[in-house]
């Protein structure tokens, strides 16, 4: 009976997880074309709804009710399996985000943890599935048989393994300071110095490499050389057409939205917002509610950190990309790893 | 509910890797051995050893099949070809060898009638992060330390292989619109010692500077 409450409960927390996280990716794409409009001088989508507000599902029933082509010579099980693999492993990560402190439900006395699942090695698991979404993108390219989209592919998966390095080095000087791999104690950590003893400002290298391989991580302006329209057509996507493209499209937002959610989980003190605990008091309803719109309002900032830069700046070319990833930020992500160590070394308790 | 998911992932785990050996296409069989890897991650996690799964799938699926599938894609390797084997004594030794592992494991399954440890695994954390990091950097630092100069020499080495010869100097590295000469035209010792980048007009500047003399020729018969 226990373990029947528990996973009922286990579902609920993961239906409505997901529920939020979708349409915050939605309205995300809308807030890009709405975003890019500004900086160009010009209105971008404003007509289906108020504002434009209903874009989103107006694009979803486009893409569900255009036809399907499937290119002729293409490895059929491949091309389909391509943007499941893209999409699920861009899902699979939400589970070990918290979202929040546990909370009390008002007038009962069941306390929730605002965390899907708790891992020993939730940070590892986060890089782990990651890496498998690389197959995605790859396999897309390769089983199209369309020569764009196999130089997309290839493309890609040179810019990922590079860069994977580097993001991953840059986490290691959270792993010293924080002394765990488990997301939601790292969080626990950080909630020191009335909610505001952030990582950022014991290891701001990190936190700088980091958001750049990042970026380089979900094929996003100015590394998206993956998808270059300019010169590969639509890149790994070129011969994916209706609800299939639809997945590729929402696996890079989703994949936007987990790196985003990673940012602020290890760098920007999770769900802490500073003097809420002051307020509020520990364990309460109203706490853990100010403290999840407080880790969505971070995350959002990322997200248009992301558009902010896909309006304003140019492309990488494909050697600099290369010289760029190996020679100044990996060198940079050592560097970052040997003075946060100092730093431990020198003041245990920091 | 645990021995449910100990078949699935373990039945997933034995058709990938029958279907690794069976696919005559090798891109598919790249993909079977990324399906083996990560069912046998699921089991560890079922093992109470999270951080052997997480870096089983970090390490192969995430960067050592990465890299096949991106040489096989990289090459277009076609359909193999099913062929007569070539070396025929193989085939006999291959059975007695098989009906050996297979007696192996009938003994084992014979004789071992009970579990020495006790399979309830979450009582341990030996698996755990923790408990694993400070073993290998107290304990077990010298055969880490080995193991990591082991590695750093593979690197050397796979550098050395792939730059021995050829180059000309790290100026000459190729950047778009830079001329590029096939290896068998230049000559190593035309150039001078004190190399630097030098900017022509022309192919034929360049290999003249480059001391390729029928550069002309060269490249219409190549």
């Amino acid at each position: 009976m226990e373990t029947a409450i528990d996973i009922a409960l286990k579902l609920v927390a993961i239906t409505v997880a997901f529920t939020v996280v979708l349409l915050i990716v939605a309205y995300t794409v809308l807030a890009e074309r709405r975003v890019l409009g500004f900086i160009q001088g010009r209105l971008g989508p404003n007509r289906v709804g108020y504002g434009g507000i209903l874009q989103p599902f107006a694009d979803l029933l486009k893409f569900i009710l255009k036809e399907d082509i499937v290119p002729d010579k293409s490895t059929r099980f491949i091309y389909f399996l391509a943007p499941v693999i893209a999409t699920m492993a861009a899902l699979m990560t939400m589970i070990v985000y918290p979202f929040g402190p546990e909370i009390t439900i008002p007038f009962t006395s069941i306390t929730i943890p605002l965390v899907i699942a708790r891992f020993d090695v939730g940070l590892l698991y986060v890089l782990g599935i990651t890496s498998i979404g690389v197959y995605g993108i790859m396999l897309a390219g390769w089983s199209s048989n369309n020569k764009y989209s196999l130089m997309g592919g290839l493309r890609s998966s040179a810019q990922m393994i590079s860069y994977e390095l580097a993001l991953g080095l840059s986490l290691i000087g959270v792993i010293i300071l924080a002394g765990t791999l488990d997301l939601a104690q790292i969080v626990e950590r950080q909630s020191g110095w009335h909610g505001f003893r952030w990582l950022i400002f014991f290891n701001p290298l990190g936190f700088i490499v980091y958001l750049i391989a990042a970026i380089a991580e979900t094929n996003r302006v100015p590394f998206d050389l993956p998808e270059a329209e300019t010169e590969l057509v639509a890149g790994f996507h070129t011969e994916y057409s209706a609800m299939k493209f639809a997945l590729f499209f929402l696996a890079e937002y989703i994949n936007m939205f987990t790196v985003s959610m990673l940012a602020t989980t290890l760098f920007l003190g999770g769900w802490n917002v500073p003097f809420a605990e002051d307020i509020f008091g520990r364990g309460t309803f109203l706490f853990g509610l100010v403290s999840a719109i407080g880790f969505l309002v971070k995350v959002i900032f990322f997200l248009f950190i992301y558009i902010w830069l896909r309006g304003t700046l140019p492309r990488f070319r494909f050697d600099q990309l290369m010289d760029f990833g190996w020679k100044i930020l990996l060198p940079l992500a050592l560097l970052s790893i040997f003075i946060t160590a100092t730093l431990v070394f020198l003041f245990p308790n920091i | 509910m645990l021995a449910l998911l100990f078949i699935l992932f373990a039945g997933l785990g034995i058709g990938c890797a029958l279907a690794v050996v069976a696919q005559r296409n090798p891109l598919y069989s790249a993909i079977s051995l990324v399906g083996v890897f990560i069912s046998l991650a699921c089991l560890y996690v079922m093992l109470a050893a999270p951080f052997i799964a997480a870096v089983q799938v970090i390490v192969y699926a995430g960067a050592i099949m990465v890299l096949v599938v991106f040489v096989i894609m990289l090459l277009n390797v076609e359909q193999e070809e099913r062929r007569r084997p070539r070396l025929k004594f193989l085939v006999p030794a291959a059975i007695v060898l098989s009906a050996i592992l297979i007696a192996e494991v009938a003994f084992i399954l014979v004789s071992v009638q009970e579990f020495r440890v006790s399979p309830n695994s979450t009582a341990s954390n030996v698996g755990l992060t923790a408990s694993i990091g400070s073993q290998l950097f107290t304990r077990y630092l010298l055969p880490f330390e080995i193991t990591s100069i082991l590695l750093l020499m593979a690197i050397v080495g796979a550098m050395t292989l792939a730059r021995r010869g050829g180059m000309l100097s790290p100026a000459a590295r190729v950047i778009p619109g830079t001329q590029q000469f096939p290896l068998s035209m230049v000559d190593p010792n035309a150039a001078p010692d004190d190399l630097r980048a030098v900017e022509t007009e022309s192919s034929e500047e360049a290999a003249r500077l480059l001391g390729i003399t029928d550069f002309r020729n060269q490249s219409k018969r190549d």
